[in-house]
Formats: C-alpha cells, sequence, structure tokens
C-alpha cells in the first residue's frame, strides 16, 4: 500500500512539475513581475520609490504569513546581465581579453555612467526596433577604428533603450478546444478543452478558431467565470462527451449572446492566455547584444532598501573560450544573512550552463557598499574580469522634507512610531543584535536636530547609510572599483594554456576598469572586439566633479584578486564613515568615522569615504573656500608607487582627479558636468 | 577529502525519548567539525601554575597535491599535562613531536605560563627560542607575579630578541597570561626562516571570570534557550568557556580557530638540500649553517590551520596529516553565537572573507574594542577580515537568515501528510521563535514564516512565492547543495529534493530504523560526498579573497578555502572527531 501511496503521490507532484516546466521550458529567461506578495501591485505602485512614513503594517494573512496591508515600502528592481566574454582597452592601448559580465538591461543608462537596475514597467519594455550587435555603441554612431576619441566623450546620445534585452510578449499556454457550447437559456458559454488551460477565475482567455466572431461566435477575448468546471452530466446542446475532468473546462459569459451552436471537435478552435510580459525573451537579440560585449567593472547595480531585486544572469557563452563550457554565478558579496541557493557559490548552489538563466532574488539587506562577482573558479574569473559594483541606498533618502532623522532613525528602530507596527527586519537594537550599527545616535534627539533638506544640487539630501544625524550626508556619490590586471593571465586566458596562480602579478591597477589617464576620459570607453564590432568595454570613468564646499561619497570596493592597494587623496582629507556596507557606529551609538588621507583595501573589501571639500573637512569656517576653491584640481593616487604604471608605461596606474566645480549639474554621479 | 561515518553512541543511549529524532541525523552523520582542540599545563584553574614542554623538531607536512614540504615545527616533549576540551575529548588527540601549527595553548587568565623549550632542529638550523607577544615574558621564575631572572648561563643562550635554545639545548619562558583572549607565539630566531618554517602556534586565555550573563549561552536575545536545544538533541558543549572575555558582550555558543600563512617551497626544500648536506655537523662548527634565501618570496601554499583545503577540511588528528592535527571545518545552527579566533602567522595579509554574514570584532591581540562607556562593543563589523601577520582576533558571526523574505524551512501549514510542514513560530521580541528550544526551527526568523519563495509549487512546499527557479537542465548542482532552496534535511525533503524519502517523511518525527534505509539524496550523488541528506545545511565559503591564494601550488580549488555549514537542529553537530 504504501508503494501506491508514493506513486500516486509521485504521479501529482510529476504533473506539478510538468506544468510548473511548461511555464519555463525556455533556457534564456528574466524575471521582473509587476506584483509580489511583499508588493502588492493593488496596495502600491511597484515603478516607483515612495517616501517613507513609518513601517510597512504586516498583517497574517490567510495562508499564514505575514504581508503588507498598508504603507508599502520600496518597490520591485530588476536587471540582466550577461555572462561571457570580452575585450577592454587598457591605458597603454593594449587591447585585453576578459572573461566578463555585460548589460542586459539598462543599456543606455549603463553607456551613461549610471546602475542598469530597472523598475519592472521599463524592464518589461521590448525594444522597438531591432537590436544590433553592439550596442548600444553600434546605434550611438561608434564604428570600428575610431577609438580612442580622447577626450572628447563618445557619443551615447541616439540610444535611449533601457528595457530587458530580448524581453517579449508571451502566450504563456495554448490549448485546442474539444467542445465549446452556449447553453440552452443565458449567455454562459461551456468549454472542454484537450489540456488544461490552467487559468483561474476572472483570468482572461482569449478564443480563437471557432469560425465566428462576436455578436455571432465565440472568438474574442473573455474572462472566465468558472474554472475549474465540473460540467453536469446532460444537458448543454451537442456536447457528446461529459468525462473530462473538471481541470479541463472552463465557462465565460458572452453579454451579447445567447444559443451559439455548439462547436464540436473543431481543428481549428483553441484557448489560450492572453499576450503578456512573463519573462519570455526573444534568445536571438540577447545573443545579438550578450555575446562579446563584457564590460569592466561589470554593470553597475543600485537598489533601496525595501526593494525586491531580480538579478538575472544569462550565460551566452565565451566565444574565445569554447573549449571551456564556462559556466557563471553571481555572488552578492557582503549580503548579510544570505541564503545558499542565492549566494552564487557553486558548490554550495547552482551553477549557470551556457545558454542558460538564472535569476537571483534579494529583498534588499542594510544600506551599503557591496559588490559582486562571479563564484565560479574565482582566482580566474575575478582575474579576467567578472567583477561588479553593487550598493543600497538607505531608507532615510526618504524621509519627507523638513522631517527629523533621528526620529525616522526611531521609526526603523521601532521607537516612537506614528501608529503602525515595528518592523523587526529594519530595527537595529545592539543589544540583541551583534551585528547591526545603524542604531540611535548618543546624545539623543537634542544633540541630534538635523532634519531632511536639499544637497548642494537642490535635490533631496543623500546619506550613505541610515545615521539619524545626517554624518554620512553627501552632494554627489562615485562608485570606485579598485582592481589589478596581470596581461600575462588575460594573455593565457585567452589561449588554451594552463594558468599559474601563484605567480600572477597585476601590471595594470585599475580604478572603475581603468588606469589614468583613462580615468579622468569622460563617458564610456569602447573596444573593438573580435566580432568586428565596438563595444563599450569600460563604461564608467572615474572623474570625481565635486560642488564648492560639498562632499562626495566614494562606495569604493577592491576586487583585486592578488595583492592589497591603498588609495590616497591628496588635499581633500577622506572621511571613512563606513566601512563592509556597516555604519562606522559602536554600540552605545558613537560615530567612529574618522578622518584619515588613504584607505588600504584587500580584496573582497568595501568602504565608504566622504571626500570632504567643505569647511568640516578642514575645520575651520570659509577654509574650504580657500583651500578647494572652484576650478582647482585634486588626486586620488595610489602610495603603492609601483602601482603608479600602465605595464611598460612607467606613468599612469590607479589615480584619477578630483574637479572642484562652482556647481555640478546633470545629476550626482558620472556623467555629470563640472561647471 | 575523506568523509568519516560516526556514530554517537553516548547520546544514542541517553535515552528513547532522544533515540528517534535523532536517528535520522546520527545514522548517516559526515562529522568532521573543527572546535579548538589544544594541550592544558595541567589544571585550567586560575591560580595554579601551567606547564608546557615544548620541542622545536623537523617532520614533512602533507598537502593535497601530493607532495610532502619539509617543515620545522614546535610539538610535545613527552605527554602533556591535558587535552582541551576535557568534558568530551577530541577523538584521536595526541600532541606529536612537531606539529604545524604547534600545540594550541590553553590556559586562563591569571595562570602562571611556563613554557619550556627543547631545540631538537639539526644542528645547522642553529637557536631556536618563542616569543609571546602580548604578555610580558620573564626568562626565569615567577612567584606572586614577580619575575626572578634566571642566572646567567642557565637558562639558554643570548639572543637578539629572548633568551634562546642552543641546537639540543633547552630554554625556558614564564608569563601571566594577563589578557583573555586568543595570542600568537612564534620563534624569535631567525623569523624570515623560522616562521616560514612553521614554527608557530596559538595560546588562548579563557576569563578568569566568566560573567553571570553568558553561562547561560545567549543571554541578551534568548535566556538559556541554546543549552537546552543542545541538550534536547544530545549536542555536546565543546566551548573551552562561555565568554571570550571578561564581559557579557563576548559570550559565545560554538568557537573555531583559524591560523594563516603561506608557504614558499623553494625556500623549504633549499632548506631540506643544507640541512641534509650538513647532517652531522657540530653546532657552531665551521659551515654548520644555513644560507636559505627567503626574498625574492613567492608562496605556492596558502595555508589555514597548517593545511590547504580540502584536506582542511578533514577530521582533526586525521591520521594522514600526522604532523598537521588541526582543521578549519565549521558548522554552526541559526542564532548560534560563533566565535572566531584569527590568527595572522604568515608574513602576507590575507582578507578573510566569511560569506553569509558580518563579523563584530571583539578584540585585537586580546584587547577588547570599547566603546567610552567601557561596556559596549565598538569593534568594527566586517564581512572580509583581514588577517594580518602576527595579529590576532576575535570576533562574533552568526546567521539566521533574518530578513530574506522567504521561509528557510519550507513551512507549509496546508500540507498535512507532515507535521513539520505546520510548526509554529512564536516570535520573541527580537523576532525569532526561541520559545521553543526542542523544534527544528528554534530560532527561524517569524516574520517570513510560511512565506513561499517559489511562484510555483515544489513538491509539497507551497505556491505564490516570488521567484521561479529554471529548469534543473540548465544549471549544475554543486557538492554541498542540497538540492532545493530550503534548509535542512525536513524542508529538503518536502520540497521534493528527494522523491525517494517521501513516504517517510510523513513519518520523520518518529522515524524507524527501516525507513532509514533507503537513500535519501538521489537528486545528485555529489551530495552524498559533502552535504549529506541527513544535514543538508546550507554551506558558505569561507576562504581569502585574494583569490590566488584559494589555490594549491597553481591548482585551483585548494588553499585558504573552506567550507561553513548552517545546520538546523535535527542535525547534531559533533565536534569531537
Amino acid at each position: 500500500m504504501a508503494s501506491r501511496r508514493l506513486g500516486t503521490l509521485c504521479f501529482l507532484v510529476v504533473l506539478i512539475c510538468v506544468g510548473a516546466l511548461s511555464a519555463s521550458a525556455q533556457s534564456f529567461r528574466v524575471q521582473c513581475p509587476q506584483s509580489t506578495i511583499t508588493h502588492p501591485s493593488t496596495l502600491h505602485d511597484n515603478n516607483s520609490e515612495p517616501a517613507y512614513s513609518g513601517p510597512t503594517t504586516l498583517a497574517l494573512n490567510g495562508n499564514g504569513f505575514y504581508a503588507p496591508t498598508a504603507n508599502v515600502n520600496g518597490a520591485i528592481r530588476c536587471q540582466q546581465v550577461s555572462g561571457g566574454d570580452g575585450y577592454s582597452t587598457m591605458a597603454n592601448g593594449v587591447q585585453t581579453f576578459m572573461f566578463s559580465f555585460g548589460p542586459l538591461s539598462g543599456l543606455a543608462d549603463i553607456a551613461s555612467g549610471h546602475p542598469g537596475t530597472e523598475f519592472p514597467s521599463t524592464f518589461n519594455t521590448p525594444y522597438p526596433g531591432t537590436l544590433l550587435p553592439g550596442d548600444p555603441a553600434t546605434t550611438d554612431g561608434m564604428v570600428a577604428n575610431t577609438w580612442p576619441a580622447w577626450p572628447t566623450p563618445l557619443p551615447t546620445g541616439s540610444f535611449t533603450y533601457n528595457g530587458a534585452v530580448g524581453v517579449a510578449p508571451d502566450i504563456a499556454n495554448l490549448v485546442s478546444i474539444y467542445d465549446i457550447s452556449q447553453g440552452t437559456a443565458g449567455n454562459t458559454v461551456y468549454v472542454q478543452t484537450n489540456a488544461p488551460l490552467g487559468l483561474p477565475v476572472n483570468g482572461t482567455v482569449t478564443i480563437a478558431g471557432t469560425g465566428g466572431v462576436p455578436p455571432a461566435g465565440y472568438d474574442g477575448t473573455w474572462t472566465i467565470t468558472a474554472a475549474p468546471f465540473a460540467f453536469p452530466t446532460a444537458g448543454i446542446p451537442g456536447v457528446t462527451n461529459y468525462g473530462f475532468p473538471a481541470t479541463f473546462n472552463f465557462t465565460f459569459t458572452i453579454p451579447t449572446a445567447t444559443g451559439l451552436a455548439d462547436v464540436n471537435e473543431s481543428q481549428t478552435a483553441s484557448a489560450s492566455t492572453g499576450s503578456v510580459f512573463d519573462g519570455h525573451v526573444d534568445p536571438r537579440q540577447i545573443m545579438d547584444i550578450g555575446v562579446m560585449n563584457g564590460s569592466i567593472p561589470a554593470p553597475l547595480v543600485a537598489f533601496d532598501e525595501d526593494d525586491e531585486m531580480f538579478l538575472t544572469l544569462t550565460n551566452v557563452g565565451m566565444i574565445m573560450r569554447p573549449d571551456l563550457f564556462e559556466q557563471h554565478t553571481i555572488h552578492f558579496h557582503g549580503y548579510p544573512n544570505a541564503s545558499a541557493v542565492y549566494d552564487g557559490v557553486p558548490d554550495a548552489s547552482v551553477a549557470i550552463n551556457i545558454g542558460g538563466s538564472f535569476t537571483y532574488y534579494y529583498l534588499s539587506p542594510d544600506a551599503g557598499t557591496y559588490f559582486w562577482h562571479c563564484h565560479i573558479t574565482p582566482p580566474e574569473h575575478l582575474q579576467m574580469g567578472m567583477v561588479g559594483q553593487l550598493y543600497v541606498r538607505p531608507r532615510q533618502n526618504r524621509v519627507p522634507a523638513g522631517q527629523s532623522l533621528y526620529t525616522y532613525l526611531g521609526y526603523q528602530n521601532g521607537i516612537g512610531l506614528p501608529a503602525a507596527s515595528v518592523d523587526l527586519r529594519t530595527a537595529c537594537n545592539p543589544a540583541a543584535d551583534i551585528l547591526c550599527s545603524a542604531t540611535m545616535p548618543a546624545g539623543g534627539a537634542s544633540a541630534n536636530p538635523a532634519v531632511q533638506g536639499n544637497d548642494k544640487l537642490g535635490q533631496p539630501q543623500k546619506y550613505a547609510y541610515n545615521d539619524g544625524d545626517a554624518s554620512t550626508a553627501y552632494d554627489v556619490e562615485y562608485p570606485l572599483q579598485i582592481h589589478g590586471f596581470d596581461p600575462n593571465f588575460h594573455f593565457v586566458g585567452m589561449t588554451f594554456n594552463p594558468e599559474a596562480f601563484a605567480d600572477m602579478k597585476d601590471k595594470f591597477f585599475l580604478l572603475n576598469g581603468r588606469s589614468y589617464p583613462d580615468t579622468v576620459t569622460p563617458g564610456p570607453m569602447a573596444t573593438q572586439s573580435s566580432d568586428g564590432r565596438v563595444h563599450y568595454s569600460q563604461p564608467l570613468p572615474a572623474i570625481i566633479n565635486i560642488p564648492a564646499g560639498g562632499k562626495a561619497l566614494l562606495r569604493i570596493a577592491d576586487l583585486d584578486v592578488s595583492e592589497y592597494q591603498t588609495l590616497a587623496s591628496l588635499g581633500i582629507p577622506m572621511k571613512e564613515i563606513g566601512f563592509n556596507a556597516k555604519l562606522l557606529r559602536d554600540q552605545a551609538g558613537n560615530n567612529t568615522e574618522f578622518y584619515t588621507n588613504s584607505i588600504t583595501l584587500g580584496g573582497g573589501e568595501s568602504l565608504d569615504v566622504l571626500l570632504d571639500a567643505s569647511d568640516a573637512g578642514c575645520g575651520v569656517a570659509g577654509c574650504a573656500a580657500k583651500l578647494y576653491p572652484p576650478g582647482s584640481t585634486f588626486y586620488l593616487y595610489t602610495p603603492n608607487l609601483d602601482h603608479l604604471t600602465n605595464d611598460q608605461e612607467n606613468f599612469g596606474g590607479l589615480m584619477t582627479e578630483v574637479h572642484i566645480c562652482n556647481s555640478v549639474t546633470g545629476g550626482n554621479t558620472f556623467g555629470n558636468t563640472c561647471n | 577529502m575523506r568523509i568519516r561515518e560516526t556514530i554517537m553512541k553516548k547520546a544514542i543511549l541517553q535515552g528513547g525519548r532522544l533515540l528517534a529524532p535523532m536517528l535520522l541525523a546520527l545514522s548517516l552523520a559526515v562529522t568532521a567539525q573543527a572546535a579548538v582542540p589544544g594541550i592544558t599545563g595541567g589544571s585550567l584553574a586560575t591560580g595554579t601554575p601551567a606547564t608546557f614542554n615544548l620541542t622545536a623538531q623537523t617532520a614533512f607536512l602533507n598537502q593535497p597535491d601530493g607532495s610532502s614540504v619539509y617543515a620545522w615545527g614546535y610539538g610535545c616533549n613527552g605527554t602533556p599535562s591535558g587535552f582541551a576540551p576535557t568534558t568530551t575529548p577530541i577523538t584521536g588527540a595526541n600532541c606529536p613531536s612537531m606539529q604545524v601549527p604547534g600545540p594550541t595553548l590553553i590556559v586562563t587568565e591569571g595562570q602562571t605560563v611556563t613554557v619550556n623549550l627543547l631545540n631538537g632542529l639539526p644542528a645547522a638550523a642553529g637557536n631556536t627560542s618563542i616569543l609571546f607577544p602580548g604578555f610580558n615574558v620573564c626568562v626565569g621564575t615567577i612567584a606572586s607575579g614577580t619575575c626572578t631572572p634566571s642566572a646567567a648561563g642557565t637558562n639558554g643562550v643570548v639572543g637578539l630578541l629572548t633568551q634562546e635554545a642552543a641546537p639540543g639545548g633547552k630554554v625556558s619562558y614564564s608569563f601571566v597570561a594577563s589578557s583573555p583572549g586568543t595570542h600568537a607565539y612564534y620563534s624569535g630566531t631567525q623569523g624570515d626562516l623560522q616562521v616560514e618554517m612553521g614554527l608557530y602556534g596559538a595560546v588562548v586565555v579563557l576569563p578568569a571570570t566568566i560573567p553571570v550573563a553568558c553561562s547561560a549561552g545567549l543571554p541578551l536575545t534568548n535566556p538559556g534557550a541554546n543549552q537546552t536545544a543542545k541538550a534536547h538533541w544530545g549536542e555536546s558543549d565543546f566551548r573551552r568557556a562561555a565568554a571570550a572575555f571578561d564581559s557579557p558582550k563576548s559570550c559565545y555558543d560554538r568557537e573555531y580557530l583559524f591560523q594563516w600563512s603561506e608557504m614558499d617551497p623553494n625556500i623549504h626544500k633549499q632548506a631540506l638540500a643544507q640541512v641534509t648536506a650538513t647532517q652531522g655537523c657540530a653546532a657552531g662548527a665551521v659551515g654548520c649553517g644555513l644560507n636559505v634565501p627567503t626574498e625574492p618570496y613567492h608562496p605556492a601554499y596558502f595555508l589555514v590551520n597548517g593545511r590547504s583545503m580540502p584536506d582542511l577540511m578533514d577530521a582533526n588528528f586525521a591520521a594522514e596529516y600526522p604532523h598537521q592535527p588541526y582543521n578549519g571545518n565549521p558548522h554552526m545552527h541559526p542564532g548560534e553565537l560563533t566565535l572566531i579566533r584569527t590568527i595572522g602567522q604568515g608574513r602576507w595579509q590575507h582578507p578573510f572573507h566569511e560569506h553569509a554574514n558580518h563579523v563584530r570584532i571583539l578584540a585585537r591581540d586580546g584587547n577588547m574594542i570599547l566603546a567610552p562607556d567601557g561596556t559596549n562593543l565598538a569593534g568594527v563589523l566586517m564581512f572580509n577580515t583581514d588577517t594580518t601577520p602576527g595579529e590576532a582576533f576575535d570576533g562574533i558571526f552568526y546567521f539566521t537568515g533574518r530578513g530574506l523574505n522567504w521561509d528557510p524551512y519550507g513551512h507549509h501549514p496546508g500540507d498535512a501528510s507532515d507535521p513539520s510542514a505546520s510548526l509554529s513560530c512564536a516570535p520573541d521580541a527580537n523576532g525569532y521563535n526561541t520559545g521553543a528550544p526542542t523544534a527544528i526551527n528554534y530560532f527561524e526568523w517569524c516574520q517570513d514564516h510560511n512565506k513561499p519563495l517559489e511562484v510555483a509549487p515544489l513538491g509539497d512546499v507551497g505556491a505564490g512565492g516570488p521567484a521561479t527557479l529554471p529548469n534543473p537542465n540548465i544549471f549544475t548542482n554543486g557538492a554541498w547543495y542540497g538540492g532545493t532552496p530550503y534548509l535542512g534535511p525536513d524542508a529538503t525533503l518536502r520540497a521534493g529534493g528527494t522523491q525517494a524519502c517521501v513516504s517517510s517523511l510523513a513519518n520523520n518525527l518518529t522515524a524507524t530504523a527501516a525507513n532509514q534505509t533507503s537513500p535519501c539524496s538521489t537528486l545528485q550523488p555529489s551530495n552524498i560526498q559533502a552535504n549529506p541528506a541527513s544535514e543538508r545545511g546550507w554551506a558558505y565559503m569561507w576562504h581569502s579573497h585574494n583569490e590566488r591564494e584559494i589555490t594549491t601550488n597553481n591548482v585551483f580549488p585548494g588553499g585558504m578555502l573552506m567550507m561553513m555549514l548552517v545546520d538546523t537542529r535535527e542535525f547534531v553537530i559533533d565536534e569531537s572527531n
């Protein structure tokens, strides 16, 4: 008996699996729902970031779990990246082969130096024309052998598409109709199909091929009134077989017609689900854009606290190394309390084969500067270039104007709530949690009077962390990735030879994938790949524009795989405010931030510094205007002096420029203008 | 990697109440957990003296590429006074005459520690010695805290940094173990060569006064329940103490020690060649010495506790590595505060990346980092803890799965066939299910209880979640992957990870020997190797993020890499082997 029960159960499980597979049979896919149980579209538009007025109201629902009922915070964010290969151009002009990630969403944003992370309404928009290999560079007008265009920025204006490459409308299920009939009385239409359609009550069904359109026929789009539906044993005109399982049957109504003739065993009649964007993609577009399109750094990822993030990795294969059948993954480095399945370690989870897509799902962790990288054979894949930046913006950015930061940090921490219940997920109580730092700043409300205002760009003030005291406020922000390339290793990686790890020696020292002077070239850098097309290989410059008297947040991550690197500031003090994606604050609420002129990071480490060109940085009222006047230029450079080189060139390396501007326009990050 | 099967007979004998739920866990248990094994110098009582008799000798270290690396290390000169842990001894605990790292010396704050060192190195290697950085070392005897230096010529020979032992000779050091925490000891003689060759080890100083708040375990979030849970499942306590320091902020439930170093095989080859060429020479005679260049430096072996991955994850005192007794194979349950003791013993620093969560640094070199109020912690939070040469740190790590936005246990109250599908989760003041220390979802983060992950149902785990896992044909399972996203054997089985187990699933709280015989891991054979059906933990890589250091002599994977497993409560973590 036990085995029979097991057999029945297995049969049911198989049915379920088949159902699930039929919806995901395609290997390339994206995921970006418009609505989830955490962000129901009925309560909130998931295509914008609402103001934070207090914790999300949660209540136990009929399925036994807590779901929001009001005051929903955050939104849904989606991004698609390719895993494959590509070429970049080093500062000495050498073309360098990489294993690399490339953008497959937010292409225009990435080319402009911004994150490729999009809301569902943008992500689920198909490209109106035909994407060309090399895009966006091809459409932007880049042709082979025109690089370098320095110091003129490359064109990025023509290409404005930010959706998911390949996304296409999908008819998820289409079944043939055995019998369709309208009853003797009323408007109800009874349908028997040859396989379950799978739509629920109120689902939208499209009927076609029955030989007539309203008011004379069944063809059209209707709303289901009953499904599954158990047929009566007799009494519907024309119906000859009443033995169909209920899941094969459904009903709908045609208000304008009664008594339509039965259509039985038609060879053309079909019922289908409506055309929707459900993650289905056109693989040709993905291959056209994704192949040989890797960049260094990998596409920038950024989202907000309380967001749900769907990050899809699509493995397009490595054209230059077909022998490797190389898999890829995404490791979200530093994600606190990470699950193993979405941690991207192939040994502890799954690795994505060539030709497949995998969507990593995260609820946004606490604000901070993280990063991401492939975790397949890390000494190889990281050295070869599969490293990207990722940061999470704090809830405090969304505090309404004029409101006390201290009070609103209290709301997050479950103190002095306006009405709703405590959301323990957002709370930092150091007495209970040894691993949190966004506790209430010392001194109480009276010592922390900061209210939400505007930054020097006239936009709502931004912060690196939920500080409650504005200690991490900034005017402009720049993600900076420190990395190193060993040209010998990259050459060996392009050929078919075994690689030596122990004597790996970096010769290019990279800030955002470039060495000086390329670091101060505006706009994306392009490289002609072996496909003959020009690709945006290094989208991020490292030009730091700061409005006079302002503060620049540098989100610095080091992905070097062989040695520690130091970055120093000549002139403008650095204020280290965060380390490894945590606010520098002790358990008693004292900020442990400090001023310095250099920071040192090993591979896999990140920190946040404010490049403080305000009076607070130099310490005396009016000093900033004298020391850091508009028009002046400062430098970030490495005191690892042997890293100030570009391989054989005794010049360049890990260095970039800081510009003090009368004003900064065109955004608070890369791509902006220093006036 | 070699895997051991262990039956924990002692726990089985504790009674029928425990037997049924534990059978699943024990019958297939693959356990080679880490603990912090070491030796004691007699009593651990704070007023008593502790004496360690060590030698410095040569031996060969096994590496996973098959090579044997000539090395020097400290070992025991005779049987030590005691092994730690004492209440649940580590299987096969021993102290060879040479090991790398040297024996971990476990003492209590306030004890007067005497280390007698015999130089058993080849005569050509010359003198050797030990430094105990952070302690006020007396080359002589300490009585009532006062040092009486030995008379000239009676205790070793004069060296640059400290008194040394000449070849075949002895030297004796004493110090008061003044500060709790993790400390290093290493050679103070020609360190560029002798430390490279392996002459280093750890001193663990236990606090003299365990804060009352700590003796029950995790006091601030959960009074006493972690220990109750351990007792329920028959799990032993492998801690050296309940607190790392004399501070209620330093309580912990589990501890591991990691010593990081690297080796340049050319240095070791040269040393062996020169020692062989000068064999039998008289110490001090002309030509009886070594001239081994230690620059340029090209290490090819990157070691944690003297081993490279995968050897690192084998058992403590495994017979294959007679001179590398200590492993790195951390396991923990959700919510357990895990003390990480780390020392940089080489000449490079290594960014030690702990997947899964941050680490709160408690102390550097035994000095707690506190806020100005003198009580609250001020150490930095790191997901990448630098291991700097000569520096030791103590840090606290834990994992709960808080904030994932889906239920790691795959609870599904609609599934009537499995009682553990509808376990309850009653949040404490901090949101965790700590009121049920005997439940397998003890310390679950209740806000996500019953919340589905996947759009479609997976096995008997409910539908309606945000994500879709793709067709398994387009990805490759890892050796530690449980076959489903879920945590622990119960949830994995319910999620259909292993259909063969479905029949026993319904009865998994009253399991019988009969329904354990069918293999519960048909999903992928690799799981049998690393994360068996009885465990199905979530695995996280803990490794050097200077990624070239997770190689062994140019081969990946290897080097400074281990997997940390978070296990649900029904898997009994046994650190005794």
